[in-house]
Protein backbone atom coordinates (compact mmCIF):
# COMPACT_ATOMS: atom_id res chain seq x y z
CA UNK A 1 0.00 0.00 0.00
CA UNK A 2 2.69 2.58 1.35
CA UNK A 3 4.86 1.90 -1.96
CA UNK A 4 1.82 2.88 -4.35
CA UNK A 5 1.29 6.23 -2.66
CA UNK A 6 4.09 8.33 -4.33
CA UNK A 7 2.41 7.09 -7.06
CA UNK A 8 -0.68 8.49 -6.55
CA UNK A 9 0.83 12.03 -5.72
CA UNK A 10 2.75 12.11 -9.04
CA UNK A 11 -0.35 11.15 -11.08
CA UNK A 12 -2.67 14.03 -8.62
CA UNK A 13 -0.03 16.45 -9.85
CA UNK A 14 -0.50 14.90 -13.90
CA UNK A 15 -4.02 15.59 -13.39
CA UNK A 16 -4.05 19.17 -11.90
CA UNK A 17 -1.25 19.44 -14.46
CA UNK A 18 -3.72 18.71 -17.21
CA UNK A 19 -6.54 20.23 -15.84
CA UNK A 20 -4.39 23.88 -15.67
CA UNK A 21 -3.35 23.42 -19.72
CA UNK A 22 -7.19 22.30 -20.47
CA UNK A 23 -8.53 25.40 -18.91
CA UNK A 24 -6.06 27.73 -20.76
CA UNK A 25 -6.91 26.44 -23.96
CA UNK A 26 -10.67 26.44 -23.22
CA UNK A 27 -11.28 29.45 -22.26
CA UNK A 28 -14.39 30.30 -24.90
CA UNK A 29 -15.73 27.04 -23.63
CA UNK A 30 -15.59 27.74 -20.41
CA UNK A 31 -17.39 31.40 -21.05
CA UNK A 32 -19.83 29.32 -23.18
CA UNK A 33 -20.68 26.46 -20.86
CA UNK A 34 -21.11 29.49 -18.10
CA UNK A 35 -23.68 31.48 -20.27
CA UNK A 36 -25.55 27.67 -20.42
CA UNK A 37 -25.15 27.70 -16.29
CA UNK A 38 -26.72 31.08 -16.39
CA UNK A 39 -29.59 30.11 -18.67
CA UNK A 40 -30.54 27.02 -16.80
CA UNK A 41 -31.15 28.74 -13.67
CA UNK A 42 -33.08 31.69 -15.43
CA UNK A 43 -35.17 28.70 -17.06
CA UNK A 44 -35.90 26.72 -14.24
CA UNK A 45 -37.24 30.24 -12.37
CA UNK A 46 -39.13 31.93 -15.26
CA UNK A 47 -40.84 29.17 -17.23
CA UNK A 48 -44.22 27.45 -17.12
CA UNK A 49 -43.29 23.46 -17.36
CA UNK A 50 -44.33 20.44 -16.10
CA UNK A 51 -43.21 17.27 -16.83
CA UNK A 52 -42.83 13.57 -15.09
CA UNK A 53 -38.41 13.38 -13.78
CA UNK A 54 -36.87 10.41 -12.61
CA UNK A 55 -34.59 10.39 -9.51
CA UNK A 56 -32.01 8.06 -9.41
CA UNK A 57 -29.31 7.19 -7.11
CA UNK A 58 -27.25 4.15 -6.40
CA UNK A 59 -29.91 1.72 -7.32
CA UNK A 60 -32.68 3.43 -6.15
CA UNK A 61 -35.31 5.12 -8.37
CA UNK A 62 -38.05 7.22 -7.78
CA UNK A 63 -40.23 8.80 -10.32
CA UNK A 64 -42.24 12.08 -9.58
CA UNK A 65 -45.08 14.44 -11.43
CA UNK A 66 -43.33 18.53 -11.35
CA UNK A 67 -44.88 21.66 -12.01
CA UNK A 68 -43.71 24.81 -12.50
CA UNK A 69 -45.58 28.22 -12.69
CA UNK A 70 -44.79 31.71 -12.56
CA UNK A 71 -47.68 34.17 -11.62
CA UNK A 72 -48.14 37.26 -14.05
CA UNK A 73 -46.74 38.93 -10.76
CA UNK A 74 -43.15 36.95 -11.00
CA UNK A 75 -44.74 34.93 -7.72
CA UNK A 76 -42.73 31.36 -8.29
CA UNK A 77 -45.29 28.46 -7.52
CA UNK A 78 -44.15 24.79 -7.86
CA UNK A 79 -44.91 21.17 -6.84
CA UNK A 80 -43.53 17.89 -6.60
CA UNK A 81 -45.69 14.87 -6.18
CA UNK A 82 -43.76 11.25 -5.89
CA UNK A 83 -45.73 8.53 -8.14
CA UNK A 84 -43.70 5.43 -6.44
CA UNK A 85 -43.70 4.57 -3.08
CA UNK A 86 -45.77 6.20 -0.26
CA UNK A 87 -47.41 8.97 -1.47
CA UNK A 88 -45.73 12.84 -0.67
CA UNK A 89 -45.74 16.03 -1.95
CA UNK A 90 -43.82 19.13 -1.86
CA UNK A 91 -45.07 22.66 -2.83
CA UNK A 92 -42.88 25.54 -3.20
CA UNK A 93 -45.05 29.18 -2.88
CA UNK A 94 -42.25 31.91 -3.14
CA UNK A 95 -40.04 31.93 -0.15
CA UNK A 96 -42.46 28.94 1.69
CA UNK A 97 -41.33 25.26 0.95
CA UNK A 98 -44.04 22.56 2.46
CA UNK A 99 -44.03 18.63 2.44
CA UNK A 100 -46.94 16.86 2.92
CA UNK A 101 -46.23 13.79 4.30
CA UNK A 102 -49.38 11.55 4.18
CA UNK A 103 -48.48 8.37 5.77
CA UNK A 104 -47.66 9.73 8.77
CA UNK A 105 -49.98 12.57 8.24
CA UNK A 106 -46.99 15.09 8.95
CA UNK A 107 -46.59 18.71 7.31
CA UNK A 108 -43.27 19.85 7.18
CA UNK A 109 -42.67 24.20 6.28
CA UNK A 110 -39.47 25.29 5.84
CA UNK A 111 -39.88 29.25 5.76
CA UNK A 112 -37.26 31.31 4.24
CA UNK A 113 -36.42 35.00 5.06
CA UNK A 114 -35.86 38.13 2.71
CA UNK A 115 -32.34 37.97 3.53
CA UNK A 116 -32.16 33.96 2.17
CA UNK A 117 -34.01 35.09 -0.71
CA UNK A 118 -31.60 37.16 -2.15
CA UNK A 119 -28.78 34.10 -0.92
CA UNK A 120 -26.08 35.59 -3.24
CA UNK A 121 -24.55 31.47 -4.11
CA UNK A 122 -28.46 30.75 -5.59
CA UNK A 123 -27.38 31.69 -8.72
CA UNK A 124 -24.08 30.99 -9.91
CA UNK A 125 -23.09 34.17 -9.65
CA UNK A 126 -19.03 34.44 -11.56
CA UNK A 127 -17.64 32.58 -14.05
CA UNK A 128 -14.22 33.45 -11.69
CA UNK A 129 -15.41 31.50 -8.67
CA UNK A 130 -16.55 28.78 -10.41
CA UNK A 131 -13.57 27.86 -12.45
CA UNK A 132 -11.77 27.97 -9.67
CA UNK A 133 -13.03 25.00 -8.50
CA UNK A 134 -14.40 23.28 -11.73
CA UNK A 135 -13.02 23.30 -15.85
CA UNK A 136 -16.31 24.31 -17.33
CA UNK A 137 -16.68 23.19 -20.83
CA UNK A 138 -20.18 22.49 -23.86
CA UNK A 139 -20.04 18.94 -24.46
CA UNK A 140 -22.39 17.02 -27.32
CA UNK A 141 -25.78 17.75 -28.45
CA UNK A 142 -28.29 15.07 -27.32
CA UNK A 143 -32.16 14.87 -27.31
CA UNK A 144 -33.96 14.07 -24.02
CA UNK A 145 -37.74 13.02 -23.33
CA UNK A 146 -38.03 14.50 -26.74
CA UNK A 147 -36.25 17.75 -26.73
CA UNK A 148 -32.87 18.83 -28.10
CA UNK A 149 -30.69 19.69 -25.67
CA UNK A 150 -26.86 20.64 -24.70
CA UNK A 151 -24.93 18.80 -22.62
CA UNK A 152 -22.72 20.90 -20.37
CA UNK A 153 -19.93 19.65 -17.96
CA UNK A 154 -18.73 20.61 -14.59
CA UNK A 155 -15.53 18.58 -13.64
CA UNK A 156 -13.88 19.31 -10.43
CA UNK A 157 -10.37 20.42 -10.04
CA UNK A 158 -9.44 18.17 -7.61
CA UNK A 159 -11.41 15.60 -5.22
CA UNK A 160 -13.03 18.07 -2.58
CA UNK A 161 -16.35 17.92 -5.26
CA UNK A 162 -18.34 16.60 -7.70
CA UNK A 163 -18.33 16.47 -11.13
CA UNK A 164 -21.72 17.71 -12.65
CA UNK A 165 -23.20 17.07 -16.32
CA UNK A 166 -26.94 18.82 -17.41
CA UNK A 167 -28.01 18.56 -20.57
CA UNK A 168 -30.10 22.23 -20.81
CA UNK A 169 -33.17 22.05 -23.63
CA UNK A 170 -31.22 24.28 -26.63
CA UNK A 171 -34.21 26.69 -26.68
CA UNK A 172 -35.29 27.55 -23.54
CA UNK A 173 -32.09 26.39 -21.50
CA UNK A 174 -33.95 24.19 -19.32
CA UNK A 175 -32.32 21.33 -17.85
CA UNK A 176 -33.79 18.06 -18.97
CA UNK A 177 -31.14 15.93 -17.51
CA UNK A 178 -28.36 16.52 -14.43
CA UNK A 179 -25.93 14.29 -13.10
CA UNK A 180 -23.76 14.79 -10.11
CA UNK A 181 -20.75 12.34 -10.82
CA UNK A 182 -17.75 10.84 -8.25
CA UNK A 183 -14.03 11.00 -8.40
CA UNK A 184 -14.44 7.51 -10.42
CA UNK A 185 -16.62 8.60 -13.35
CA UNK A 186 -19.97 6.75 -11.89
CA UNK A 187 -22.89 8.77 -11.94
CA UNK A 188 -23.83 9.14 -8.08
CA UNK A 189 -27.53 10.78 -8.50
CA UNK A 190 -29.24 11.60 -11.63
CA UNK A 191 -32.53 13.88 -12.45
CA UNK A 192 -33.83 13.08 -16.12
CA UNK A 193 -37.03 14.07 -17.55
CA UNK A 194 -39.01 11.20 -19.38
CA UNK A 195 -41.57 13.71 -20.26
CA UNK A 196 -41.86 17.45 -20.32
CA UNK A 197 -44.38 20.41 -21.62
CA UNK A 198 -43.04 23.62 -22.03
CA UNK A 199 -45.06 26.68 -21.52
CA UNK A 200 -48.84 26.32 -20.85
CA UNK A 201 -50.73 29.08 -19.06
CA UNK A 202 -50.42 30.28 -14.70
CA UNK A 203 -52.67 27.28 -13.03
CA UNK A 204 -52.84 28.08 -9.22
CA UNK A 205 -54.69 24.95 -8.67
CA UNK A 206 -52.17 22.48 -10.62
CA UNK A 207 -49.56 23.79 -7.66
CA UNK A 208 -51.37 23.57 -4.70
CA UNK A 209 -51.42 20.45 -2.77
CA UNK A 210 -54.18 17.53 -2.75
CA UNK A 211 -53.96 17.35 1.23
CA UNK A 212 -53.70 21.11 1.89
CA UNK A 213 -56.93 20.78 3.16
CA UNK A 214 -57.23 17.01 4.42
CA UNK A 215 -54.25 18.11 6.28
CA UNK A 216 -56.10 20.73 8.21
CA UNK A 217 -59.26 18.96 9.10
CA UNK A 218 -57.37 16.22 10.08
CA UNK A 219 -55.16 18.21 12.47
CA UNK A 220 -51.82 16.59 11.07
CA UNK A 221 -48.60 17.48 12.84
CA UNK A 222 -47.19 20.70 11.55
CA UNK A 223 -43.32 20.82 12.09
CA UNK A 224 -42.26 24.46 11.31
CA UNK A 225 -38.40 25.54 10.42
CA UNK A 226 -36.54 28.68 9.13
CA UNK A 227 -35.21 31.71 10.01
CA UNK A 228 -38.39 33.38 11.52
CA UNK A 229 -38.84 32.07 15.50
CA UNK A 230 -37.92 34.33 18.17
CA UNK A 231 -34.15 33.16 18.92
CA UNK A 232 -33.73 33.74 15.06
CA UNK A 233 -30.90 35.57 13.72
CA UNK A 234 -28.89 35.80 10.79
CA UNK A 235 -25.58 36.43 12.83
CA UNK A 236 -22.55 35.31 14.15
CA UNK A 237 -23.12 31.72 15.89
CA UNK A 238 -19.79 31.31 17.54
CA UNK A 239 -18.40 28.20 15.31
CA UNK A 240 -15.66 28.41 13.07
CA UNK A 241 -13.86 25.83 10.35
CA UNK A 242 -10.39 25.47 11.75
CA UNK A 243 -9.10 24.49 8.30
CA UNK A 244 -9.88 26.11 5.06
CA UNK A 245 -11.17 24.20 2.27
CA UNK A 246 -10.40 25.46 -1.29
CA UNK A 247 -13.26 27.11 -3.32
CA UNK A 248 -15.95 26.70 -0.57
CA UNK A 249 -16.81 29.87 1.14
CA UNK A 250 -19.07 30.66 3.69
CA UNK A 251 -22.13 31.93 2.13
CA UNK A 252 -24.29 32.27 5.31
CA UNK A 253 -24.95 31.96 8.94
CA UNK A 254 -27.37 32.19 11.37
CA UNK A 255 -29.90 31.00 14.39
CA UNK A 256 -33.07 29.12 13.07
CA UNK A 257 -35.60 26.60 14.08
CA UNK A 258 -35.50 23.13 12.68
CA UNK A 259 -39.10 21.53 13.66
CA UNK A 260 -39.84 23.48 16.30
CA UNK A 261 -36.66 22.80 17.95
CA UNK A 262 -34.92 26.47 18.65
CA UNK A 263 -31.18 27.92 18.33
CA UNK A 264 -29.96 25.57 16.21
CA UNK A 265 -26.97 27.30 14.01
CA UNK A 266 -26.60 26.50 10.40
CA UNK A 267 -23.86 27.89 8.22
CA UNK A 268 -23.47 27.46 4.48
CA UNK A 269 -20.31 26.92 2.76
CA UNK A 270 -20.15 26.90 -1.43
CA UNK A 271 -18.06 26.87 -3.66
CA UNK A 272 -20.58 28.48 -6.31
CA UNK A 273 -22.19 25.25 -7.51
CA UNK A 274 -22.40 22.60 -4.52
CA UNK A 275 -23.30 23.54 -0.88
CA UNK A 276 -22.63 22.41 2.30
CA UNK A 277 -24.39 22.97 5.50
CA UNK A 278 -22.89 22.63 8.90
CA UNK A 279 -26.10 22.13 11.80
CA UNK A 280 -25.13 22.51 15.25
CA UNK A 281 -28.01 21.39 17.59
CA UNK A 282 -27.94 21.36 21.32
CA UNK A 283 -27.47 17.59 22.36
CA UNK A 284 -30.64 16.18 23.74
CA UNK A 285 -29.58 12.93 23.52
CA UNK A 286 -26.88 11.10 21.80
CA UNK A 287 -26.86 11.08 17.79
CA UNK A 288 -28.27 7.47 17.22
CA UNK A 289 -28.18 5.49 13.60
CA UNK A 290 -25.00 6.03 11.26
CA UNK A 291 -23.32 8.88 11.65
CA UNK A 292 -21.92 8.44 8.04
CA UNK A 293 -24.87 8.18 5.80
CA UNK A 294 -26.54 9.48 2.02
CA UNK A 295 -29.28 10.79 0.37
CA UNK A 296 -28.04 10.61 -3.25
CA UNK A 297 -25.63 13.03 -4.15
CA UNK A 298 -25.64 14.56 -0.60
CA UNK A 299 -23.36 12.90 2.32
CA UNK A 300 -24.74 13.06 5.70
CA UNK A 301 -22.14 13.45 8.80
CA UNK A 302 -23.08 13.44 12.32
CA UNK A 303 -20.77 13.88 15.28
CA UNK A 304 -21.34 15.26 18.98
CA UNK A 305 -19.03 18.03 19.78
CA UNK A 306 -19.63 18.77 23.69
CA UNK A 307 -22.93 19.30 23.99
CA UNK A 308 -23.89 19.74 21.07
CA UNK A 309 -24.83 17.27 18.07
CA UNK A 310 -23.20 18.44 14.66
CA UNK A 311 -24.73 17.63 11.16
CA UNK A 312 -22.79 18.61 8.20
CA UNK A 313 -24.36 18.23 4.90
CA UNK A 314 -24.09 18.62 1.57
CA UNK A 315 -23.80 17.81 -2.32
CA UNK A 316 -20.25 17.09 -1.84
CA UNK A 317 -18.04 13.52 -1.18
CA UNK A 318 -18.18 12.04 1.99
CA UNK A 319 -14.59 12.70 2.74
CA UNK A 320 -15.06 16.89 2.27
CA UNK A 321 -18.22 16.59 4.85
CA UNK A 322 -16.30 14.78 7.08
CA UNK A 323 -13.59 17.10 6.58
CA UNK A 324 -15.92 19.79 7.61
CA UNK A 325 -17.39 18.55 10.58
CA UNK A 326 -14.08 17.34 12.23
CA UNK A 327 -12.57 21.04 11.56
CA UNK A 328 -15.68 22.91 13.08
CA UNK A 329 -14.95 24.46 17.03
CA UNK A 330 -16.11 27.17 18.79
CA UNK A 331 -14.06 30.38 18.79
CA UNK A 332 -12.22 30.63 21.92
CA UNK A 333 -13.51 33.45 23.22
CA UNK A 334 -17.36 32.19 22.78
CA UNK A 335 -16.27 29.47 24.26
CA UNK A 336 -15.25 31.11 27.68
CA UNK A 337 -18.47 33.38 27.90
CA UNK A 338 -20.64 29.81 27.02
CA UNK A 339 -18.93 28.29 30.10
CA UNK B 1 -17.56 -10.27 -32.30
CA UNK B 2 -15.49 -12.39 -29.65
CA UNK B 3 -16.96 -15.29 -27.28
CA UNK B 4 -17.57 -13.70 -24.37
CA UNK B 5 -19.54 -10.76 -25.63
CA UNK B 6 -21.43 -13.72 -27.47
CA UNK B 7 -21.79 -15.87 -24.50
CA UNK B 8 -23.10 -12.34 -22.84
CA UNK B 9 -25.72 -11.54 -25.04
CA UNK B 10 -26.84 -15.55 -24.87
CA UNK B 11 -26.11 -16.02 -28.94
CA UNK B 12 -24.33 -19.27 -28.04
CA UNK B 13 -25.01 -23.04 -28.55
CA UNK B 14 -25.46 -24.42 -25.12
CA UNK B 15 -22.35 -26.92 -25.57
CA UNK B 16 -20.45 -23.61 -26.91
CA UNK B 17 -21.87 -21.58 -23.46
CA UNK B 18 -20.68 -24.11 -21.59
CA UNK B 19 -16.90 -24.53 -23.10
CA UNK B 20 -16.78 -20.48 -22.95
CA UNK B 21 -17.64 -20.57 -19.16
CA UNK B 22 -15.17 -22.99 -18.12
CA UNK B 23 -12.68 -21.15 -20.27
CA UNK B 24 -13.70 -18.13 -17.95
CA UNK B 25 -13.63 -19.91 -15.35
CA UNK B 26 -9.55 -20.53 -15.43
CA UNK B 27 -8.50 -17.76 -17.63
CA UNK B 28 -7.87 -14.25 -15.80
CA UNK B 29 -7.53 -12.29 -19.27
CA UNK B 30 -11.02 -13.48 -20.15
CA UNK B 31 -12.47 -13.48 -16.41
CA UNK B 32 -11.01 -9.81 -16.69
CA UNK B 33 -13.02 -8.99 -20.13
CA UNK B 34 -16.20 -10.55 -18.77
CA UNK B 35 -16.43 -8.52 -15.66
CA UNK B 36 -15.45 -5.09 -17.94
CA UNK B 37 -18.12 -6.43 -20.53
CA UNK B 38 -21.20 -6.27 -17.52
CA UNK B 39 -19.40 -2.92 -15.87
CA UNK B 40 -19.79 -1.40 -19.89
CA UNK B 41 -23.45 -2.45 -19.94
CA UNK B 42 -24.02 -1.53 -16.71
CA UNK B 43 -22.77 1.70 -16.92
CA UNK B 44 -24.79 1.71 -20.46
CA UNK B 45 -28.00 0.80 -18.84
CA UNK B 46 -26.97 3.11 -15.95
CA UNK B 47 -26.89 0.88 -13.48
CA UNK B 48 -23.47 1.46 -11.73
CA UNK B 49 -23.99 0.11 -8.32
CA UNK B 50 -20.56 -0.47 -7.71
CA UNK B 51 -17.09 1.61 -8.77
CA UNK B 52 -15.49 -0.11 -11.84
CA UNK B 53 -12.34 -1.17 -9.37
CA UNK B 54 -14.75 -2.64 -6.72
CA UNK B 55 -13.34 -6.39 -7.24
CA UNK B 56 -9.50 -4.56 -7.00
CA UNK B 57 -10.10 -2.58 -4.23
CA UNK B 58 -11.91 -5.14 -2.42
CA UNK B 59 -9.62 -7.75 -3.21
CA UNK B 60 -6.89 -5.39 -1.87
CA UNK B 61 -8.46 -4.39 0.91
CA UNK B 62 -9.18 -8.38 1.94
CA UNK B 63 -5.15 -8.92 1.66
CA UNK B 64 -3.96 -6.05 3.43
CA UNK B 65 -7.20 -7.41 6.29
CA UNK B 66 -4.91 -7.78 9.29
CA UNK B 67 -5.53 -10.86 12.07
CA UNK B 68 -5.41 -8.17 14.93
CA UNK B 69 -6.71 -9.69 17.53
CA UNK B 70 -4.13 -12.33 17.51
CA UNK B 71 -1.75 -12.19 20.53
CA UNK B 72 0.97 -14.00 18.64
CA UNK B 73 1.50 -11.60 16.12
CA UNK B 74 1.98 -8.79 18.92
CA UNK B 75 3.39 -9.64 21.34
CA UNK B 76 4.17 -6.50 22.83
CA UNK B 77 1.84 -5.52 25.99
CA UNK B 78 2.25 -1.77 24.08
CA UNK B 79 0.50 -3.18 20.30
CA UNK B 80 -2.15 -4.80 22.24
CA UNK B 81 -3.02 -2.29 24.15
CA UNK B 82 -3.44 -0.24 21.36
CA UNK B 83 -5.62 -3.18 19.27
CA UNK B 84 -7.45 -2.72 22.56
CA UNK B 85 -8.05 0.62 21.94
CA UNK B 86 -8.70 0.13 18.27
CA UNK B 87 -11.65 -1.93 18.98
CA UNK B 88 -13.03 0.87 21.52
CA UNK B 89 -12.56 3.17 18.39
CA UNK B 90 -14.50 0.67 16.41
CA UNK B 91 -17.07 2.85 15.49
CA UNK B 92 -14.97 5.52 14.63
CA UNK B 93 -12.61 3.46 12.86
CA UNK B 94 -15.44 2.23 10.70
CA UNK B 95 -16.87 5.06 9.61
CA UNK B 96 -13.83 6.10 8.48
CA UNK B 97 -13.37 2.85 6.71
CA UNK B 98 -16.57 3.10 5.12
CA UNK B 99 -16.34 6.61 3.99
CA UNK B 100 -13.12 6.16 2.70
CA UNK B 101 -11.86 9.56 5.03
CA UNK B 102 -8.41 10.56 4.32
CA UNK B 103 -8.17 13.65 6.27
CA UNK B 104 -5.19 16.57 5.94
CA UNK B 105 -4.76 19.48 4.25
CA UNK B 106 -3.40 18.39 1.24
CA UNK B 107 -6.04 15.25 0.59
CA UNK B 108 -3.39 13.23 -0.25
CA UNK B 109 -2.36 10.33 2.24
CA UNK B 110 0.77 9.59 4.11
CA UNK B 111 1.57 7.02 6.19
CA UNK B 112 5.21 7.04 7.06
CA UNK B 113 4.08 6.76 10.36
CA UNK B 114 2.96 3.11 9.95
CA UNK B 115 5.39 1.16 11.33
CA UNK B 116 4.50 -2.43 9.99
CA UNK B 117 2.97 -3.37 6.62
CA UNK B 118 -0.11 -5.16 8.30
CA UNK B 119 -3.19 -2.91 8.45
CA UNK B 120 -3.07 -3.24 12.19
CA UNK B 121 -1.29 0.18 12.38
CA UNK B 122 -3.14 1.51 9.59
CA UNK B 123 -6.27 1.17 11.19
CA UNK B 124 -5.06 2.49 14.43
CA UNK B 125 -3.59 5.54 12.23
CA UNK B 126 -7.57 6.07 11.15
CA UNK B 127 -8.66 6.02 15.03
CA UNK B 128 -5.95 8.60 15.59
CA UNK B 129 -5.20 11.43 13.67
CA UNK B 130 -3.04 9.47 10.36
CA UNK B 131 -5.03 8.54 7.24
CA UNK B 132 -5.49 5.47 6.11
CA UNK B 133 -3.39 4.28 3.17
CA UNK B 134 -5.74 2.20 1.26
CA UNK B 135 -7.32 4.29 -1.48
CA UNK B 136 -10.46 6.08 -0.24
CA UNK B 137 -14.11 4.40 -1.26
CA UNK B 138 -15.66 7.86 -2.14
CA UNK B 139 -18.81 7.44 -0.45
CA UNK B 140 -20.89 6.98 2.71
CA UNK B 141 -22.45 3.44 1.99
CA UNK B 142 -25.38 3.60 3.89
CA UNK B 143 -28.79 5.54 2.73
CA UNK B 144 -30.01 7.76 5.16
CA UNK B 145 -32.69 6.59 7.32
CA UNK B 146 -35.11 9.22 6.76
CA UNK B 147 -34.24 10.95 10.19
CA UNK B 148 -32.22 13.61 8.33
CA UNK B 149 -35.02 14.70 6.14
CA UNK B 150 -35.81 17.79 8.07
CA UNK B 151 -31.99 19.15 8.16
CA UNK B 152 -32.15 17.99 4.23
CA UNK B 153 -35.11 20.59 3.79
CA UNK B 154 -33.44 22.82 5.61
CA UNK B 155 -30.85 22.96 3.75
CA UNK B 156 -32.01 22.61 0.55
CA UNK B 157 -33.07 25.93 -0.59
CA UNK B 158 -29.57 27.11 0.02
CA UNK B 159 -27.83 24.99 -2.43
CA UNK B 160 -26.81 26.65 -5.88
CA UNK B 161 -28.07 23.54 -7.51
CA UNK B 162 -31.94 23.73 -6.60
CA UNK B 163 -31.77 27.16 -8.46
CA UNK B 164 -30.75 25.17 -11.35
CA UNK B 165 -33.03 22.49 -11.46
CA UNK B 166 -36.38 23.52 -9.52
CA UNK B 167 -37.90 21.80 -7.11
CA UNK B 168 -36.96 18.21 -8.16
CA UNK B 169 -33.96 17.88 -5.95
CA UNK B 170 -36.33 18.65 -2.77
CA UNK B 171 -37.54 15.04 -3.43
CA UNK B 172 -34.51 13.97 -1.19
CA UNK B 173 -36.00 15.79 1.65
CA UNK B 174 -39.01 13.19 1.69
CA UNK B 175 -36.93 10.59 1.23
CA UNK B 176 -38.30 7.04 2.56
CA UNK B 177 -35.51 4.88 1.85
CA UNK B 178 -35.00 3.10 4.57
CA UNK B 179 -37.70 5.57 6.40
CA UNK B 180 -37.75 5.59 9.69
CA UNK B 181 -40.53 7.95 10.40
CA UNK B 182 -41.75 9.99 12.69
CA UNK B 183 -39.44 11.75 15.44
Amino acid sequence: MRVSLPGTAAGLLVLVGAAGSACAADGASTGEAFAWLKKMAAASRQLNYSGTIVYQHRNHVETSRVVHFVNSAGGEFEKLETLDGPAREVVRSNDQVVCYLPNVKKVLIEERNRSARNFPALVPESVHGLSESYDMSTESADRIAGHDCQWVALTPRDQLRYGRRFCAETASGLPLRAQTINETGDAVESFAFTEITIGGPFNRDRVRSRYADASKKQKWRVERSGFSGPAATPADTGWVLTSRLPGFRKMMEGKRSIAGRETISQIVFSDGLAAVSVFIEPLQQHPAGQPLSHQGAVNIYTKAHGSNVVTVLGEAPAKTIMQIGDSLQLKPLTAAVQQ
Amino acid sequence: MDAISALMDGELEADEARRQLLKVKEDRTLRTRWDDYHLIGDAMRGETALSPQFGEILARRLAAEPTVLSPRRFPSHRNRLSTYAMSAAASLGAVAFVGGMALGPTGIAVSDSSKGPTGATARTNIAGTGMPPTPALPEANVPSDGRMNEYLLAHQGFSPSTALQGIGPYIRSVSTTGQITGR
